[in-house]
């Protein structure tokens, strides 16, 4: 079980940005989060909503045009943000191990499964050198990899794909670290391997007391691993809690769309079609307010002017959410319960101010969201 | 690793190069038989005389029976005697200037690759910074001067300019010192003969760094905690060589063409020197051993390539 009074991961108001040529793209804004000891956090998030950028920031692994424009990322007390090179280089794979999306691209190429084993052991004090080949084996046979002895020779593309992300995965818990953080683990990879794969990470989890980050977009996932789930939309937490408090209880508009639009069995096909209307804002210039209004079904006039923040939903102090609104009042006042019709504004019947739609018919470099636009337009 | 698929696989590659070379030796064989003139036009032989000197060398004969004559020598070794220099056994001349066009060569190709990956890699990994433009514009004056001027300057420079500093250690008069001349004779034409290619291994290099170096391997690499140097040297480089060795055939046939000016320039007694020598006094059986030497080391450099090739990607595999 998660011990919740010790965090062994805090992120404090994270800020990442990439400067491109077209500006700023504020790609975290403002994250806060903590990862206690033992856990498995989700988090989850359309694509491009900065679940990556989040993660790749706390072990310092944003390049090129990426920089890190504000906050802290406590480990251990000290602020991996400021650390020396050398110190975090540490911290990386040895207390904190990463998994990535493409199991593919994720091995070098040229060099063996077993080498790029071996070398993250090598490149820590953690395993002494004279057991890092026998330990190579262990580990493989651990993420169950058939033949593990003789497949550990092996070059990369004669595995198959989910062989590479347990090779990944064993290569991730070779120095035993406190945190692991996978993102999207099992995206690149056919469902049954994904079952396997994510039960080797509950197994992992619950056998080693490993904490584990895990993103994905897939809410099933979230639902079948995660003791707590963060949402991320456009760079923002909107909405935090236990996996029970947003499965059964999402207040956030957005959480409580992402949830619809999960493709359930006993449905029609037709209904699981269904995602979210309209696009994640532009993230150099997001909406003003609420970066959900111009998709919001629930938006009432303030959203399009301030900014909510994010406040406890009153259950208990671990559910937050950043909505005006807020799903309770959307069930009593605009009867979200029987709601079929989930364009911006159907529920409430709130358009955006005239200012800001003459102002999206005017400018023509501001590529106005069709859909939701026309909508607005037309009723 | 050599399995037996790739043994097999080398073998069926040498059995292509003898054929290739024996073809080559044939069209040269062909071709130089049948320019005009003879090789004894200096001695001003004419008439009976003419003919008797032709029937000793077994001239006269229809080509392809000269050929096989010929060919029947050179299996074992023995391209002839010359024409020029009277009954001169070509075999140990033509042998001994092949090693020392290989060691010219050799040099040349150790700077090509040495030089121009430890540039591109470092153009890379200070990308946009003046080293990096410096070193790109390092790399287009390299492959944008022809070797033979760059070998000109080179003379004027080092060896008549600064005669005095360097006493004329670079100074050529007409042949080097000895067979293999000194470091410092090497050194020059080396470095005029491999500094063009060295420009297309930095472009190549610089080019194939920065893409890997975006791949999601290296990011794993930086996430396992591995240092910086080790990040780009073993996981970055090793998969950026890939590219170089590709065009490394090319390259090794550029350098091959370039010897040719490069010993006529320095006078260096290789077989750059011979090729163009003997072409011109008529000295058919010199020319034609020299053709099939060139042809059977392009055959060789292309094979080594392939191989180190499945050496530094494991996916390719023959
Ligand atoms: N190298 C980059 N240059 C510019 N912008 C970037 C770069 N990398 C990411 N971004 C921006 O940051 C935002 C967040 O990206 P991120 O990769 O974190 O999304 P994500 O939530 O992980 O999405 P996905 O589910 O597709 O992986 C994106 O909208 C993208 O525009
Ligand atoms: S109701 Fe308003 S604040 Fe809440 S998500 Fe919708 S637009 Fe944002
Ligand atoms: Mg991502």
């Amino acid at each position: 079980m998660p011990d919740i009074t010790k965090p062994i991961l805090e992120v404090k108001n994270l800020r990442t940005s990439f400067f491109t040529d077209d500006g700023e793209v504020k790609a975290v804004r403002d994250v806060s989060f903590d990862l206690y000891e033992g856990e498995t956090l989700g988090i989850v998030g359309e694509s491009g909503c900065g679940k990556s950028v989040t993660v790749m920031s706390i072990l310092g692994l944003v390049q090129r045009l990426g920089k890190i424009t504000g906050g802290q990322v406590l480990f251990r007390g000290k602020d991996l943000t400021k650390i020396p090179a050398d110190e975090l280089r540490h911290v990386r794979g040895r207390d904190i191990a990463m998994i990535f999306q493409d199991p593919l691209s994720s091995l070098n190429p040229v060099l063996s499964v077993g080498y790029q084993i071996d070398e993250a052991m090598y490149a820590h004090d953690v395993i002494k050198h004279d057991d890092i080949r026998a330990r190579g084996v262990d580990l493989l046979e651990e993420v169950r990899v058939p033949d593990a002895s003789r497949r550990i020779k092996d070059y990369p593309h004669q595995f198959s794909g989910g062989m590479r992300q347990r090779a990944m995965i064993a290569m991730g818990l070779s120095n035993k670290p406190k945190v692991l953080i996978a993102d999207e683990p099992t995206t690149a990879l056919d469902v049954t391997v994904q079952a396997q794969i994510l039960e080797l990470l509950r197994d992992l989890n619950q056998n080693t007391g490993t904490s584990i980050i895990l993103i994905t977009h897939n809410l099933g996932v979230v639902a079948g691993l995660c003791q707590r789930v963060i949402v991320m939309y456009a760079g923002e937490i909107v909405e935090e809690g236990t996996a029970e408090q947003i499965f059964e209880n999402p207040q956030h508009p957005y959480t409580w769309s992402l949830l619809r639009s999960m493709p359930r069995v006993d449905t029609s096909r037709r209904e699981r079609l269904k995602s979210i209307e309209g696009l994640p804002p532009d993230l150099i210039a997001p909406p003003p307010g609420c970066k959900f209004n111009p998709r919001c079904p629930f938006r009432i006039e303030q959203c399009f002017s301030d900014d909510p923040t994010l406040e406890t939903v009153g259950d208990d102090d671990r559910h937050i959410a950043k909505c005006w609104v807020r799903m309770k009042r959307a069930y009593a006042e605009m009867g979200a319960a029987t709601l079929t019709d989930t364009r911006p504004g159907a529920a409430s019947g709130v358009r955006p101010p005239k200012t800001l739609v003459e102002k999206l018919e005017d400018s023509r470099e501001i590529e106005p969201d069709t859909e939701a636009v026309g909508d607005l337009r037309g009723s | 690793m050599l399995t037996r698929g790739t043994l097999i696989y080398i073998g069926q590659r040498l059995l292509l190069i003898a054929f290739t070379v024996l073809a080559v030796s044939f069209a040269v064989f062909a071709a130089l038989h049948s320019l005009p003139g003879n090789p004894f036009v200096n001695e001003k032989l004419h008439g009976a005389e003419l003919a008797a000197q032709m029937h000793l060398y077994g001239l006269d004969l229809p080509i392809p029976i000269q050929y096989w004559n010929w060919l029947k020598g050179a299996i074992h070794g023995d391209f002839g005697v010359s024409l020029a220099i009277l009954n001169e056994p070509i075999s140990p001349i033509v042998f001994r200037e092949f090693s020392v066009s290989l060691m010219l060569g050799g040099a040349a190709l150790l700077i090509t690759l040495g030089l121009g990956t430890v540039l591109g890699v470092i153009a890379a990994a200070r990308q946009n910074t003046w080293v990096d433009y410096t070193l790109t514009t390092f790399a287009v004056i390299g492959y944008s001067v022809p070797s033979f001027v760059l070998a000109s300057v080179f003379i004027l420079v080092f060896g008549v300019w600064l005669f005095n500093v360097t006493h004329g250690a670079f100074y050529y008069p007409l042949n080097w010192t000895g067979t293999y001349g000194t470091i410092e004779e090497l050194s020059i034409p080396a470095i005029a003969l491999g500094l063009y290619t060295s420009g297309q291994v930095t472009r190549i290099t610089r080019a194939a760094m920065l893409d890997v170096i975006q791949q999601d391997y290296i990011r794993t690499a930086r996430a396992k905690g591995l240092r910086q140097r080790i990040v780009i040297l073993r996981h970055a480089f090793r998969n950026a060589l890939i590219p170089v060795v590709s065009i490394a055939g090319p390259l090794i046939i550029t350098i091959i063409v370039g010897s040719v000016v490069i010993e006529n320039l320095f006078g260096i007694p290789g077989l750059g020197k011979e090729f163009v020598e003997s072409i011109l006094r008529h000295d058919y059986n010199i020319a034609i051993a020299v053709f099939t030497l060139y042809a059977a080391l392009i055959g060789v450099a292309n094979l080594l390539v392939d191989i180190a090739y499945a050496a530094i990607d494991p996916r390719i595999r023959y």
